[in-house]
């Protein structure tokens, strides 16, 4: 290990741990921030130098705001008190965070070294588009996780305004079903 | 890379200097020239033409108190001005100003990056923190505010920023800006085929650096001041600095893009830094001479101008030339349809307000 391993790893852990712990969730989305570029900047270490910049433009720089503006307009900032709202929560998240790691370490286990590292030309953009965009590689993974955004955008424009998207069958406007639901 | 560590370092040293005296004597060039504008002296007292103005301005602001909200979260409240001046200082290094070794012997830039272009892309989003911060650790209403409406224009513009990029990085076949430069000079300035996407990018740099159409953050009519609202001294003047040189780096962004870089077309010599300084001026004059003609948009008009009219111009431009390269025709088809968005631009341009004055003329 070197001494930049070592280093990486720390800032690593302890961002981790900053998001995790933070009693404000606007500092456990800074950390996050943290944790996003020391990760990006390993890649750059690594010489997946395109990676290493999307994951600076899309997760610190688009998904964290996104972040911040939901603490931000819901005033969540600060940390709730009092009992826990799902209790059944805890030991599901211990088994989740268990199997990734396992799924982790198997894939650390079996990764290889590429044989030739030249060919990959220092994860430019020249040397990814075929990868991600040959019939014969990933071009249909690619196809799907696109499609998949977009279908998770029109059900997040759905979920907000419901009856300029889709009509309600019955006639009935939602608004109306929940003032005849609420007495 | 061909410089040593210690090279880097010290032009990285002149670069974050040279940027910091230019935006000094950029709000005065700015000063004077508005007051031109608008048929008056300017601030022409402290030292022969007020070339002592910015010393003045920077001891004042130094000296000021520096006031912390009571309620403000500390932590957060001092780190959003430190954010948005060093996420505005790391990008300038990229860019080229002449050959290898014009600068004594050294090469004339910081970083030579493969990924030049992500990487401008990626410290301008990041900068949307410092702003973003700043509303939220004032813990005031105008302030946050201020802040959220400023960061959603400012998230807004980056799409179509990013999206009139991917033209010239199609065209040319990398994302190094030297790499541009080198093929402008072979292939003629990029302005020519790819004029909508220079526009797109020339506008949507404008709302990044919130230059006037776009100053949302400066509405001091709604919102005392913005997302700086409560900082004063120096953090204000972190924030100010960091505008300026939003706008020097995009500046120098657009003519190393679009216009040749440290190039001139083949009768003119080839001289390092002096084209350059010469092409950052002139956009920055034009960046200043629409602040003092041009009125603020109003919020929603900004947002449906950036989403409604920028994003689909962009997307639809780089449609456009991503199947004129797919179809491996020759740069010159990709010049017609430039000439013709032109011709369309100002159709609309000449044709809408016109049009409806006349209309109204003829009702009444």
């Amino acid at each position: 290990m070197s001494f930049w391993e070592v280093v990486s790893a720390v800032l690593l852990l302890a961002t981790a741990l900053g998001v995790v712990r933070a009693q404000n969730a606007v500092h456990a989305a800074l950390s996050l921030i943290a944790n996003f570029l020391v990760v990006a900047a390993v890649y750059a270490g690594l010489e997946a130098r395109f990676v290493a910049m999307t994951q600076v433009i899309v997760y610190a720089g688009a998904i964290v705001v996104l972040f911040l503006f939901v603490i931000m307009l819901l005033s969540a900032a600060r940390s709730e008190a009092g009992p826990d709202p799902l209790p059944g929560l805890q030991p599901l998240a211990l088994l989740g965070g268990v199997s990734l790691a396992a799924v982790l370490v198997y894939a650390v286990s079996r990764f290889q070294a590429p044989a030739n590292p030249a060919s990959l030309q220092g994860g430019l953009p020249q040397a990814l588009g075929p990868l991600l965009y040959q019939p014969e590689r990933w071009m249909y993974a690619v196809l799907l996780v696109g499609f998949l955004l977009l279908v998770a955008t029109v059900a997040a424009m759905l979920l907000v305004e419901p009856e300029r998207i889709a009509p309600p069958l019955s006639g009935k406007r939602p608004q109306d079903q929940q003032e005849g639901a609420r007495p | 890379m061909t410089d040593s560590l210690l090279a880097a370092g010290v032009k990285a040293f002149l670069v974050v200097f040279g940027l910091l005296t230019a935006f000094a004597y950029m709000t005065l060039v700015e000063r004077r020239l508005l007051a031109r504008f608008q048929v008056r002296l300017g601030p022409n007292r402290v030292g022969p033409l007020g070339l002592f103005q910015p010393l003045a301005d920077a001891i004042k602001s130094i000296f000021k108190e520096d006031l912390v909200v009571s309620k403000a979260d500390r932590l957060v409240f001092l780190l959003a001005p430190i954010i948005s001046i060093t996420f505005a200082l790391v990008g300038f290094g990229l860019i080229p100003f002449g050959p290898k070794h014009a600068f004594f012997g050294w090469d004339p830039w910081v970083i030579n990056l493969d990924v030049g272009i992500l990487y401008l892309f990626a410290v301008s989003e990041m900068a949307v923190y410092g702003i973003f911060l700043a509303g939220w650790a004032s813990n005031s209403k105008y302030s946050l505010l201020g802040s959220l409406r400023s960061s959603a224009a400012l998230i807004s513009y980056e799409l179509s920023l990013g999206m009139s990029l991917l033209a010239p990085a199609l065209l040319v076949g990398s994302l190094n800006l030297q790499d541009i430069v080198a093929w402008q000079e072979n292939n003629g300035w990029l302005i020519l085929p790819l004029f909508p996407a220079f526009a797109l990018f020339f506008i949507s740099s404008m709302a990044e650096a919130a230059r006037t159409p776009f100053d949302l953050p400066e509405a001091e009519q709604e919102l005392v001041g913005g997302y700086n609202t409560e900082y004063s001294s120096i953090k204000w003047a972190l924030f100010q600095m960091a505008e300026y040189v939003h706008l020097i780096t995009a500046s120098a962004l657009i003519p190393t893009i679009f216009l040749g870089g440290w190039r001139m077309p083949g009768f003119l010599p080839d001289i390092p830094f002096l084209w350059m300084f010469l092409k950052m001026a002139l956009f920055l004059f034009v960046f200043i001479w629409i602040r003092a003609t041009w009125f603020r948009l109003r919020y929603d008009q900004l947002m449906r101008f950036g989403w409604g009219r920028l994003l689909p111009a962009a997307l639809i431009w780089f449609l456009l030339s991503a199947l004129v390269v797919a179809a491996g025709a020759s740069i010159s088809v990709l010049n017609w349809f430039s000439l013709a968005s032109v011709l369309v631009l100002l159709a609309v341009l000449l044709s809408g307000p016109a049009r409806q004055k006349t209309a109204k003329g003829g009702a009444a």
